[in-house]
């Protein structure tokens, strides 16, 4: 095993790819989790969008009318969970978790009936998202490739995570998301409807969740497979109580994440069996929630019952 | 005579509110999703649901049906009695298999008679099961992590431990299969009533060959035997046992549990080794039962983990309504993969319409005709936040 040939500006590249989608699906759950909702089908909304995506792809030819497709998708499961969650005030987790199941089985069931495949579906007709590359920016050592040569999509997300943060802590509208999550009637007194905020804060995580999955099928691969986001809805969840709902702590966890999948995937290049280097994300993840959660007693996820 | 006219009425009343409320019309409303799934298959749905009828119910139907009803049911109590509990067990899958696991290396390297390693794979199955599920358990006790992250985080470590043993140290050499050995013939589950046995051969002479009891019989393994068994345990535990009054107590209101003086880290505690347990020995009997040696995937390839979460959920954790929709579900499963032989229709259809019958019941559809307004929805801004307003004080 050659040590030496193990961290490299490929490395770097290759972890903020990992993290895009994770990072997308977790602001979309940090959101919701600041406007009262406990949002765990980000699983499920993910990958409806990357079946959307691929198929969308397919059927007009263009990787951005796929990525409106998916967004669209993936925007019409999460009006069920707003509808279940906010309106009839259904619980939550089980609602996230039959919803994690439908898009399994929805999914599996559409690439049969579409594409005539199990498995996996792969063809020259789905046209993938380029990656844009910044001129000189992208010439920076390490840094340079790793940043400035991704999708839109990833710009996007980069960029998300300061608008995020800015919009949360800065403007009113975050102040009255953050009130409708903290202290729903004090909110409502004020004359800001929590439903309305909550019906947003959720249909807003379907659009990051489909952005997330055309991310995964267009971008990262170009290509569905069945149950291809392979938890990593369930990362962004994690992610999300790791960053304790505030986007830069978010996107630290997810660059964790990103960087336990990609050193993975490089160990497992220099003879590591892949069944080892696979599991190392959930490990870390769930290693590294561990240890938050003994420095910071208290974390802010409150819907989490505990 | 009058009071029992009027005790007709009221059953009857009362049947037809329950036709009217959420779980028959939420079925109903999910198979017409699923007639729309087929629809945008490109075939008839009027063609694939009665193929899918009598492939669960005629022929080898009941008989296949009860054999998938069998582990599904058994999944399905090791999450209800968690769900019941209060307790979001999301790592039956890892449990499962991991039980599957520790089974079979019992069943390929222990010596001695069948029926004793039968009985000590179970036993180590159900150890393995329920370590794994007291390991989600005891992040949450002592570490914070919920229960629901800890438990499903661990199903992927399970998933590819197992996945690498199968692989590679455990794998039958010169097979092109990713397996371990076959199991010893001795060391296999049998059906209730063997083929090859004398009273296999009495009951095909007497029975017919294409009956369904018999072919029930032949079929189904003692393994439906044990999973009623765990049913019948649990009902009694829940009803008769201060331990399982404790877990529906803290269930329904964790707070008033603990002011009532139950001790909810042992409750969640003791909730998941039993959870784990069950879960591993459903895992065990799938290799001693069915496959007869464990294949790489084959445990999570099944779904029955999930397949028995959305049961329990059906259910309302209750044990009897576990076998009535374990036993629904699987003719699901059954009849899908009959259409998909007849009608080229994906099997998976199963798994939408179940999914989607929990996500309707769930939200609680119910013909509108029947709700009482002004009762299903509280009047206030937010539920939760009265709720923590009141623990305050």
């Amino acid at each position: 095993m050659n040590w030496s040939n193990l961290i490299d500006g490929e490395l770097f590249a290759s972890v903020v790819r990992a993290l895009i989608p994770v990072l997308l699906a977790a602001l979309g759950g940090l959101i919701c989790e600041r406007a009262g909702v406990f949002n765990i089908a980000l699983e499920g909304l993910m990958l409806i969008g990357c079946f959307a995506a691929v198929a969308g792809s397919y059927a007009t030819g263009s990787g951005y009318l796929g990525v409106l497709i998916a967004v669209a998708a993936s925007v019409a499961v999460s009006a069920v969970l707003a509808y279940g969650s906010v309106t009839r005030r259904a619980d939550p987790i089980v609602l996230g978790v039959a919803l994690n199941i439908f898009g399994v089985g929805v999914t599996g069931f559409l690439l049969v009936a579409f594409f005539h495949v199990r498995g996996v579906f792969q063809n020259p007709k789905i046209i993938g998202l380029g990656t844009v590359r910044i001129p000189l920016l992208a010439d920076i050592p390490w840094v340079g490739p790793a940043l400035f040569n991704l999708t839109l999509i990833g710009y996007l997300a980069l960029i998300l995570v300061i608008v995020t943060q800015l919009v949360m802590f800065r403007y009113p509208l975050g102040l009255r998301l953050r009130g409708v999550g903290e202290r729903p009637t004090a909110a409502s007194t004020l004359g800001v409807n929590p439903n309305r905020y909550r019906y947003g804060a959720v249909l807003i995580s379907g659009v990051l969740c489909g952005l997330a999955g055309a991310q995964l099928a267009l971008g990262n691969v170009v290509q569905f497979s069945e149950n291809m986001s392979a938890g990593r809805g369930w990362i962004a969840v994690v992610a999300v109580m790791l960053g304790r709902a505030h986007p830069i702590g978010t996107f630290g966890a997810c660059v964790l994440f990103g960087f336990a999948e990609a050193f993975g995937f490089r160990l497992q290049g220099n003879g590591l069996p892949a069944q080892i280097t696979d599991a190392a994300p959930y490990v870390v993840t769930l290693i590294a929630l561990i240890i938050a959660r003994k420095y910071f007693k208290r974390g802010i996820v409150s819907a989490v019952i505990e | 005579m009058t009071t029992e006219l009027a005790a007709d009425r009221t059953l009857a009343r009362r049947s037809l509110a329950w036709l009217a409320g959420p779980v028959p019309v939420s079925i109903i409303v999910a198979l017409a999703i699923g007639a729309v799934a087929i629809a945008i298959a490109g075939i008839n749905p009027f063609d694939a649901y009665p193929s899918m009828v009598e492939g669960a119910l005629t022929g080898r139907g009941p008989a296949n049906t009860l054999q998938r009803a069998t582990p599904i049911i058994g999944m399905a109590m090791a999450l209800a009695i968690a769900f019941r509990a209060g307790v979001f067990n999301l790592g039956a899958e890892g449990q499962m298999v991991l039980g599957g696991l520790a089974g079979t290396l019992v069943a390929l390297t222990m010596p001695g008679p069948g029926p004793v390693v039968i009985v000590v794979a179970c036993l180590a199955a159900m150890a393995a099961g329920a370590l794994w599920a007291m390991l989600a358990a005891v992040l949450q006790t002592s570490m914070g992590v919920p229960i629901l992250i800890s438990s499903l985080l661990l199903n992927y470590p399970a998933r590819y431990f197992s996945s690498y043993l199968v692989r590679f140290p455990l794998k039958e050499k010169g097979s092109s299969m990713v397996a371990t050995p076959m199991i010893p013939d001795g060391t296999r589950i049998p059906a209730l009533i063997p083929a090859d046995s004398a009273w296999g051969t009495a009951l095909r002479h007497s029975l017919g060959k294409e009956n369904a009891l018999l072919l029930i019989t032949r079929n189904v393994n003692y393994s439906l035997l044990v999973v009623l068994a765990v049913v019948a345990l649990v009902i009694f535990v829940n009803r008769k046992t201060p331990g399982g009054f404790e877990s529906g107590l803290a269930g329904q209101n964790l707070r008033f549990a603990q002011y009532g003086g139950v001790h909810t880290t042992a409750l969640v505690i003791r909730t998941m080794i039993f959870s784990g347990a069950i879960s591993g020995l459903v895992g065990v009997m799938l290799v001693l039962g069915s496959d007869f040696r464990l294949i790489d995937g084959a445990l999570v390839g099944t779904n029955y983990a999930w397949t028995g979460l959305l049961v329990a959920l059906l259910a309302a954790h209750r044990p009897v309504g576990v076998l009535v929709s374990g036993a629904f579900f699987a003719a699901l499963i059954v009849g899908g993969e009959a259409m998909q032989r007849s009608n080229g229709v994906s099997s998976q259809l199963s798994q939408v319409i179940q999914a989607a019958v929990i996500i309707l019941i769930v939200v609680r559809l119910t013909l509108p005709r029947w709700r009482r307004r002004g009762r299903d929805l509280p009047a206030i801004a937010d539920r939760g936040a009265v709720d923590d307003e009141v623990g305050k004080v």
